[in-house]
């Protein structure tokens, strides 16, 4: 047999508290997103967030980004205040997309605390379900992952960044306005 | 189907649509750009399944035939034990009949005759010239493009690109309030109209028809960037390549155009969109659904800080999540399925806007003032009607008419 594989690659667990408010936190998070309350929803970033999403490679496996002329795009690439101006143009009452409102569901799973070099931060592994639904019958589903670093400040919990991986190259829905 | 400065290398390939017919466009080790059917000849398999990258073989998954990179059939497993008389020369991928290139642009058609490129770009390539040629270098793409499938006729995404300068103010209310001139404060109109969908100048703007092409643009020579929040360095950038452009392509070109809000529909499915730099080409998947693949685009000798600023700008506005290139995929699939109902489908759209309004205009093309104006969106129509009443591929193209004098600008 090979000799005995460390499970996790990513680092030293949180403890069992930090874990549990972690949890708490993304689960709330999620909520606040759901009930469209940007504004809430803003004030659990930190402003330095860097917020990523990348479109997913079909390449073959020896034609790795970086050996290849064709570089990476993002789908999201944003700074706090490009967040703020997303989350305005949601609250402008212009959407007309959103009128009647769209619903969102958001369930986040699979959520892995660890430890990092700087003992304020943690990185935060976890897999989420985002259910649109608009209209009569407008439903989309989109799953991914997300990685998150998030900092215990004393104002609370605060995620620093956020990439997500969301495995579609094709997107099969009208827009991907919505935060993951 | 493609630009140069994604293959630049021998090997180097990228896979796109032409119609719902999967290609295969790539640089052989001779260095020559061909097209292919990405169907194996001997059962019809995808012999590649990758987006892009480099190879020197596209080996079929299915029993191992392999091609190289400029087409031939070079390796069949076990060919001498279990074939008598396999002649390989014959069993090549298939080529894309014409693969012609302008300035840079790859061009595909199945078409054996008919027009050249060249022929069927004709004056447009005035136009083209302002964004492939603005430098010794020219343009390129950058980066993967972005790609959206939409239960949507492949023509409303088009002609709603190319010519609806009416919608953007409205449709896209929502974003037109926090991004760019209105959003950051800077003006309380954006490409001539007021911040509340009121007031309105059409001054110095207009369309312009190209048979079978089209262009609109504000004419204003900065208003491209009228949409970015933080359009500073890209304006900086501009002028100073401007007197070098002037030099190049004239004064028309050079002052009036170059840094315009400027979309330019090649017919049936490229819009090129200077300014917001992006390009975008519309693919159909049937009658009721179609892919939309967007690469952001700049001059090659951009430098990255302004390269950066535009790659960003595209994504947050006509990316896969763009602030505004969510609002349009709802009317356009609205529009394609309203008429499922029969009484629905008996009823007709309605495109007069500016029609018999004309201006004079310097460059090649019948123009019509204005970019709210429904010019462009008419000629589309008018040459896909054309198109697909011709007998034959000789007939695609409208009779020619006099060339304008001044077409040199
Ligand atoms: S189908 Fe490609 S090798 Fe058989
Ligand atoms: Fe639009």
């Amino acid at each position: 047999m090979a000799k005995k594989q460390k499970i996790a690659a990513v680092g030293k667990d949180t403890n069992m508290e930090t874990a549990y408010r972690i949890e708490r936190f993304l689960a709330a998070e999620a909520r606040t997103l759901d009930e469209e309350r940007y504004d809430d929803w803003l004030a659990m970033l930190d402003e330095s967030i860097v917020y990523k999403m990348p479109i997913p490679m079909n390449t073959y496996r020896r034609n790795r980004p970086g050996k290849s002329s064709i570089r990476e795009t993002m789908i999201y690439d944003e700074s706090f205040e490009k967040l703020k101006q997303r989350a305005a143009r949601e609250d402008t009452g212009m959407v007309w997309l959103n009128d009647p409102a769209t619903h969102h569901i958001r369930t986040i799973t699979n959520i892995e605390s660890f430890c990092t070099d700087d003992a304020s931060v943690y990185d935060v592994r976890s897999k989420f379900t985002l259910l649109r639904s608009r209209r009569d019958k407008d439903h989309v589903s989109h799953t991914g992952l997300r990685k998150d670093l998030i900092q215990d400040t004393n104002d609370g919990l605060k995620i620093v960044a956020r990439t997500v991986f969301l495995p579609e190259r094709v997107i099969v829905d009208k827009n991907l306005n919505m935060f993951f | 189907m493609g630009h140069d400065s994604q293959i630049p290398e021998a090997g180097d390939f990228l896979r796109t649509y032409m119609g719902e017919d999967d290609v295969i466009v790539v640089r052989g080790e001779d260095g020559e750009v061909r097209a292919f059917l990405n169907a194996c000849s001997h059962r019809g398999n995808k012999v590649c399944h990758a987006e892009w990258g480099k190879t020197k073989a596209f080996t079929c998954s299915y029993h191992g035939w392999a091609y190289d990179n400029m087409g031939e059939l070079a390796a069949v497993p076990l060919e001498e034990a279990i074939y008598d008389n396999l002649d390989r020369s014959k069993l090549g991928l298939v080529p894309v009949a014409r693969v012609q290139n302008y300035k840079g642009m790859i061009f595909g058609t199945f078409a054996e005759e008919g027009p050249d490129l060249e022929e069927y770009l004709g004056d447009m390539k005035y136009y083209l010239d302002v964004v492939l040629d603005a430098s010794p270098e020219g343009m390129e793409l950058i980066g993967t493009p972005f790609r959206v499938e939409i239960r949507g006729n492949w023509k409303l995404p088009v002609e709603n690109a190319i010519g609806d300068g009416y919608h953007v103010a409205w449709a896209h209310a929502g974003a037109m309030r926090v991004v760019g001139t209105i959003g950051q404060g800077r003006g309380e109109s954006v490409l001539g109209i007021g911040k509340d969908n009121t007031g309105f100048d059409d001054s110095g703007q207009m369309q312009v028809a190209i048979p079978p092409h089209t262009v609109l643009s504000t004419l204003d020579g900065q208003s491209g960037y009228a949409l970015y929040d933080n359009p500073g360095p890209c304006i900086e950038y501009l002028e100073q390549v401007r007197p070098s452009v002037v030099e190049r392509l004239g004064d028309v070109r050079g002052t009036q155009l170059l840094g315009s809000e400027t979309h330019m529909g090649v017919f049936p499915n490229l819009q090129i969109i200077q300014g917001l730099n992006l390009l975008r080409v519309i693919h159909p998947k049937g009658p009721g659904s179609f892919e939309v693949a967007t690469y952001s685009m700049a001059d090659k000798n951009t430098p990255d800080e302004v390269k950066d600023i535009i790659v960003k700008h595209v994504g947050q506005t006509f990316g896969s999540a763009g602030i505004l290139e969510g609002d349009d995929g709802d009317f356009t699939e609205a529009i394609t399925h309203s008429p499922n109902g029969y009484a629905t489908r008996q009823m007709k759209g309605w495109l007069g806007m500016a029609q018999g309004r004309t201006m004079d205009w310097d460059g090649p093309g019948d123009a019509s003032p204005g970019i709210v104006n429904e010019l462009c969106q008419r000629e589309f129509y008018t040459q896909w009607q054309r198109t697909m009443l011709a007998e034959s591929v000789s007939d695609i193209l409208p009779e020619q008419s006099a060339q304008k004098e001044s077409a040199n600008g």
